[in-house]
């Protein structure tokens, strides 16, 4: 397995030395800082839960960052971290100690939160977290314009099952939100 | 009526605002303190290596205590029994071992879960079989301990059975206690996930889950 190289982003395929690597790494979490977010968001309703799972995701991302496949494009790659460290981090979440965070110690920020998000989104957050774990991530990646390709690569499921299991999850929210008026 | 397709763009609208909205603590990001930290992953994997190491030393003392005791079948023979038992939880811990050290978190999700629920399967299993056999392997193993340890001779039929017996009759009451007061017994979360693999709680949510995720992974169309 080639490690910390190039991907279809522009990483450099020479190996780098560790403060190199740091930095590359933060540069890129930086970049697509909207993945880990949304995936916290998705997968826990409370603040400092969700600031835990981020903790938890990247201190995950960094170590495996070693390991990076430059034949997977690094969002693919960040896609599966962040859904894989959630969906287990949510499976063990009863029994798990937590701790009170203050503003500095909290590797993400929202300005808005989910006060000023549109009804229609918190509505959309409502239904995410009504899903099992495994339904969650198909929508969070569906919702994100992946194609069902792309999905499926991320899941480890055919296309077509992809395709059906959106087709069954835009029906259950059709039903789920008949009669729910447009603000 | 909310439609998935129609929030897609409405999602998309609210991602473009996200990039302004959102600040990424990058010293959090920093090398001491990712370097420092430990991730769920490397802390089972620390437990397992330790626990691993335990087990070795125990199954090489016992097997040193054999071999002296060879010819004494009072002392041999529970040692052996206590060896039978360290080896297994030797190989339990080492096969825990070898499966957390195959897991990449960057490979598929649904494979990658499945391999994270047979090990919490594979852990609820061994936790279950060494406290069960465990009560009943003190008896002889307390032998060997006084005798090695102290040079005690602790040999005592009547009493190796009756404590066998007795550790016999505890399994079923555990498992009773355990099924009925598990989620009771204190607010530690060590304590209650050791009730429930005892009573099978945990294993059974384990195979739902891995039932689950199979369906997930398989489901044909049009199902």
């Amino acid at each position: 397995m080639k490690r910390h190289g190039d991907n279809s982003q522009g990483v450099q395929a020479k190996p780098m030395t560790t403060p190199a690597l740091q930095e590359r790494f933060q540069t890129l979490v930086d970049e697509h800082k909207k993945i880990l977010y949304k995936v916290c968001n998705a997968y826990c309703r409370n603040r400092d839960d969700r600031e835990d799972l981020a903790q938890e995701i990247a201190i995950q991302l960094w170590q495996s960052f070693g390991c990076f496949d430059e034949r997977c494009r690094f969002s693919t790659w960040m896609y599966r971290i962040c859904l894989n460290v959630a969906i287990s981090f949510y499976r063990r979440e009863s029994t798990r100690t937590r701790y009170v965070l203050s503003d500095e110690d909290r590797l993400l920020n929202a300005i808005d939160e989910t006060a000023n998000q549109p009804v229609e989104i918190q509505a959309l957050y409502q239904f995410i977290d009504g899903l099992d774990s495994l339904n969650k991530a198909l929508v969070l990646l569906y919702l994100d314009g992946n194609s069902y390709l792309e999905i499926a690569d991320m899941l480890g499921l055919s296309e077509t099952n992809v395709a059906t299991k959106i087709s069954r999850l835009k029906q259950t929210m059709r039903q789920e939100f008949r009669g729910t008026v447009r603000a | 009526m909310l439609d998935l397709d129609e929030l897609k763009h409405q999602w998309a609208e609210h991602d473009r605002k996200l990039d302004e909205s959102i600040r990424l603590n990058r010293q959090l990001l920093s090398m001491t303190n990712l370097n420092g930290a430990r991730s769920a992953m490397q802390r089972t994997a620390a437990f397992l290596g330790v626990e691993a190491a335990v087990w070795f030393a125990i199954v090489m003392a016992l097997g040193s205590f054999i071999y002296d005791h060879i010819g004494i079948p009072k002392f041999a023979v529970p040692a052996v029994a206590s060896d039978g038992f360290a080896m297994g939880m030797l190989i339990a811990t080492i096969r825990q071992m070898v499966a957390a050290r195959q897991i990449d978190l960057g490979r598929p999700i649904a494979s990658i879960q499945k391999q994270l629920e047979t090990l919490r399967v594979l852990r609820i299993r061994t936790t279950q079989w060494g406290l069960l056999a465990g009560v009943i392997v003190w008896a002889p193993f307390a032998i060997v301990v006084a005798k090695a340890c102290f040079g005690v001779d602790a040999y005592n039929t009547a009493w190796l059975w009756a404590n066998v017996l007795f550790g016999l009759s505890l399994i079923p009451l555990a498992l009773w206690l355990s099924k009925k007061f598990g989620n009771r017994m204190g607010r530690s979360p060590f304590i209650q996930r050791l009730m429930n693999d005892i009573a099978g709680h945990n294993l059974a949510t384990a195979k739902v889950h891995l039932a689950r995720l199979s369906e997930f992974e398989g489901e044909k169309p049009g199902k």
